[in-house]
């Protein structure tokens, strides 16, 4: 199975989303590493991981996101996955990873989120 | 070349020899000829002195005898001096004391611009009888040449005199000296004179008087001076000292020295004018003299080198006249052995060796262009045939299902076969076909090999085929098959046949065989020949019975049906494989895939025939059935790229048509992904090793089980697993995947096998509600 990434930036809120639909896994780690890397270096304060019509990952794409999370963490920039399917989720949870990547369950919990930053960026 | 070397030499040689004879003559007559020029040169010197001598002494008998007045001796001198070329200058200087003149009486007369010129010494300032040239002579009693000395009285020149003293007998008897008698000789005249003697260019002559003056030498600066104050290069002055004094003596001496002039050897000769008393000598440059050797010597040089060049180009000429066909010959031989062989031959011209085998060589060539064409038709027509027959061999494998190899999975039933011909066609058969549960099976052997069989097989496969949905049972199949093989038989081929009927659901076969090899049976480690009841070989005799063999085949059984390629297959030291052989190999490769194990079988026989043609068609069908509750797969894949791609699209089809839930269906995936990821990683294999995966389903357990012939590597204790949760730089490699497969999976073993990894994970399939979600699919 093949993986599509597809990337939509928000850059009133300096958020990316990054979204992956099909297959992260040995054969699709390495092209999205570099897409991914792309977004990063271009700084944005959020980067979502939009994860709603991933159907698969493997070790080989979670060391992916685990580099992407210890990377904005160093730079004091945020790293989130969305809309993880059941299976996905327990892939994560198999591996404790990601524990200091916001992790947020549907579009709602996504927006609420970015509406917090945002009044909070009004009140500074 | 060769040839004209040796000539070259040869002639070399005794043109050398020649030269050699040549020159010792040549210097033997040089050597007299500079003898006899000098001995003529020096005779002229001495004759002229001689003249001068003769005169003077003349002069003098004649006035020892006759008194003349004092006009008188001045009429005789002035007729010597003027009538003797040789003679300068003449004097009678009387005794003073018979003078009637207190100063003596000494006319003298000298050739003045060629006029006989008077001078009287009788002078104060001539001083005659103080002269040496008087005084000498009167003192020695005899005539005397006097040293060269520059004279003042009359000629103002450089000369040397003469003196002859006259005596006269008085009338008492006794002898009393009356005058001294006079000739002058000029320097000059005296070089003109000793010049003549010389021998070639630049050689010169030297005179010397008594006491070692120069009065003849090239140089005129020299004249007068002593020959000690003589420069001469590379001549020292002991060897001036020692030539001169031998010369003096009378012995011809000879010197060698450097030229002056040159960079050559010169010779001095001295010798002594026996008139005088004078030491004479010439100098010659010994290369003016050898001039004539060196003359001959280049001339017989050049001579020898034109001879030599002339006869080497007549040697060639002729040489190569000779040899120059045997050169194209050359050629052309190196043209024919490249397969030009339109190259054209030299012409053959007379009968000699050259000609008959230049004959010879385009009656080859001839017979050679002959042959080839007979060769190329001949290939052309091999290979017409053998495209042929190629296209015979698709036509006959695409009889066969899977062209020649086959891989078949259904419901309980895992089958393989292949057929290897051991020519480009053959006499062996497979086949099978499946109609609702019943799967008919069928291997051949078709006697004789090639064309013949593989015709004979072609009509057979074609009976075979039409008993397709017939439902006859085997045996009863067997004998119409018989009957239809027989019809038209004329040539007497027939097939030896096993014809099988499997029930899927069952297991039960139901086979006949006619006089086929009994197949082999492996069943819970052990693997031997059925026991079967066989009739006759097809198409021999109509209307034959063929009994009815059944076999219960249980879950986990393999059944081998093969021909007498495998185990009637010999080697060098002709024995045979055997049955025996084979199920050993069977129960050996029991744990490998239905696929790899039929290679491993082939390829032991191979081994075993090593390098012996193959012998006889070879034909291998295994069939492996599995419990109707039980499902497994197996698959090889090289690894590299697409690896998780290529085992996803094989596993998770597989995985659905067992009805597995989705989940599981993705986990399973996930867990095969992560082992293989970790076969490719750590196994090292080469690019032609594969690494097999096999799935199985049994009794509600999913397994896994990744066989790979890398080095010994198990992931589960080797690869650390990284820290759950922690900082991802501390996580070991593989320590995620392995991780995800020991919580995605119940049970999880490593072993090594022979020189293979297998790495074994299970899985227990939940059904809390249902009974069993795995309903076998309707096939």
């Amino acid at each position: 199975m093949d993986l599509t990434t597809t990337v939509a930036i928000d850059e009133e809120n300096s958020v990316a989303r990054v979204a992956l639909a099909g297959a992260l896994n040995t054969d699709t780690a390495p092209a999205f590493e570099l897409r991914l890397q792309d977004v990063l270096n271009r700084g944005y304060q959020l980067t979502v991981l939009d994860m709603k019509d991933l159907d698969y990952i493997s070790s080989a794409g979670l060391r992916v996101i685990f580099k992407a999370a210890k990377q904005t963490k160093n730079d004091g920039r945020k790293l989130a996955a969305a809309n993880r399917k059941p299976h996905i989720d327990k892939v994560f949870d198999i591996l404790k990873a990601l524990p200091d990547m916001a992790v947020f369950a549907n579009e709602q919990e996504l927006d609420d989120y970015l509406d917090s930053m945002q009044r909070k960026l009004r009140d500074e | 070349m060769l040839l004209t070397l040796a000539l070259v030499l040869i002639m070399g040689g005794g043109m050398a020899l020649d030269y050699h004879f040549s020159r010792e003559e040549i210097l033997k007559r040089l050597a007299e000829e500079a003898r006899i020029e000098i001995g003529v040169a020096i005779n002229d010197t001495e004759n002229w002195l001689r003249g001068v001598q003769a005169t003077t002494q003349l002069l003098g008998r004649v006035l020892e005898r006759t008194d003349y007045s004092e006009d008188g001796l001045q009429q005789v001198l002035r007729d010597v001096v003027a009538n003797n070329d040789e003679i300068f200058g003449a004097a009678i200087a009387l005794n003073p004391s018979l003078s009637d003149n207190p100063e003596g009486f000494a006319p003298y007369y000298y050739l003045d611009n060629g006029v006989a010129s008077y001078a009287n010494l009788a002078s104060e300032q001539a001083n005659y009888q103080a002269q040496p040239w008087y005084t000498a002579p009167v003192k020695a009693g005899r005539p005397l040449w006097s040293e060269p000395y520059f004279d003042t009285g009359g000629g103002d020149v450089l000369m040397t005199t003469y003196s002859f003293p006259v005596y006269r007998i008085t009338d008492t008897g006794e002898r009393s000296l009356y005058a001294v008698v006079t000739a002058d000789v000029t320097l000059e005249d005296l070089q003109r004179v000793v010049g003549q003697l010389h021998l070639g260019e630049s050689s010169y002559s030297l005179l010397f008087s008594r006491e070692g003056l120069v009065m003849s030498s090239r140089n005129r600066a020299s004249v007068m001076k002593h020959y000690s104050q003589m420069a001469y290069k590379g001549v020292d002055l002991d060897s001036w000292h020692a030539l001169f004094g031998h010369a003096l003596g009378g012995e011809r001496v000879t010197a060698e020295f450097p030229c002056p002039e040159d960079t050559g050897r010169c010779t001095i000769r001295m010798g002594r004018l026996e008139s005088t008393g004078w030491p004479i000598g010439v100098v010659y440059s010994q290369r003016e003299i050898l001039a004539p050797l060196h003359r001959y010597e280049i001339k017989t040089a050049l001579l020898g080198l034109g001879t030599l060049l002339l006869m080497s180009l007549a040697v060639y000429l002729l040489t190569s006249r000779l040899t120059r066909p045997l050169q194209q010959l050359s050629i052309a031989s190196e043209h024919v052995a490249r397969g030009e062989l339109d190259v054209p031959l030299p012409q053959a011209q007379g009968d000699d060796e050259v000609s008959r085998l230049v004959r010879s060589f385009s009656s080859m060539n001839r017979e050679l262009k002959t042959y080839i064409q007979d060769l190329e038709t001949a290939t052309a027509n091999r290979s017409r045939l053998e495209g042929e027959l190629n296209a015979a061999r698709d036509i006959q494998m695409s009889m066969l299902p899977g062209g020649g190899e086959v891989m078949w999975q259904a419901g309980g039933v895992n089958l393989w076969a292949q057929v290897l011909p051991a020519k480009t066609v053959g006499g062996d058969l497979y086949t099978y076909f499946r109609d609702g549960n019943q799967l008919l099976l069928a291997v051949g052997d078709v006697s004789d090999k090639g064309v013949p069989a593989a015709l004979f097989m072609a009509r057979s496969i074609s009976f075979i085929q039409q008993l397709a949905g017939n439902d006859v049972p085997p045996d009863a199949a067997m004998a119409r098959l018989n009957n239809a093989l027989e019809r038209d038989n004329q040539s007497c081929m027939f097939v030896t046949l096993f014809l099988g009927i499997l029930d899927l659901d069952s297991g039960e076969l139901c086979f006949a065989s006619a006089g086929h090899t009994a197949p082999s049976l492996l069943r819970q480690g052990q693997a031997q020949s059925i026991v079967q009841d066989t009739g006759p070989a097809l198409g021999l005799a109509a209307d034959q019975v063929y009994p009815r063999n059944t076999l219960q085949l249980s879950g986990g059984d393999r059944l081998a049906i093969f021909t007498d390629g495998i185990d009637e297959a010999f080697n060098a030291d002709a024995r045979m494989y055997g049955v025996e052989r084979a199920n050993e190999e069977l129960l050996a490769n029991a744990g490998l895939p239905l696929e790899a194990c039929g290679h491993a079988l082939i390829a032991s026989v191979n081994k075993h025939t090593g390098d012996q043609p193959q012998s006889d068609d070879i034909t291998l069908m295994l069939l492996e059935y599995t419990a109707s509750d039980g499902r497994s797969g197996s698959h090889s894949f090289t690894t590299g790229a697409g690896l998780t791609s290529r085992i996803e699209a094989w596993l998770q089809p597989l995985l659905r048509g067992w009805a597995v839930p989705a989940d599981l269906v993705t986990e399973f995936t996930l867990v095969a992904e992560e082992l293989a990821t970790n076969v490719h990683k750590y196994a090292a294999l080469a690019p032609d090793e594969q690494l097999i995966v096999t799935l199985a389903l049994q009794a509600n357990t999913l397994a896994l089980e990744i066989r790979d012939p890398g080095k010994p590597f198990d992931p589960l204790s080797e690869g650390h697993r990284s820290t759950l949760g922690a900082d991802i730089d501390s996580a070991e490699i593989g320590g995620l995947g392995v991780h995800l497969v020991t919580r995605l999976t119940d049970r999880q073993s490593y072993r090594r096998e022979g020189n293979h990894n297998v790495l074994r994970v299970e899985k227990d399939i939940p059904h809390p509600d249902c009974g069993s979600p795995l309903e076998p699919p309707k096939n």
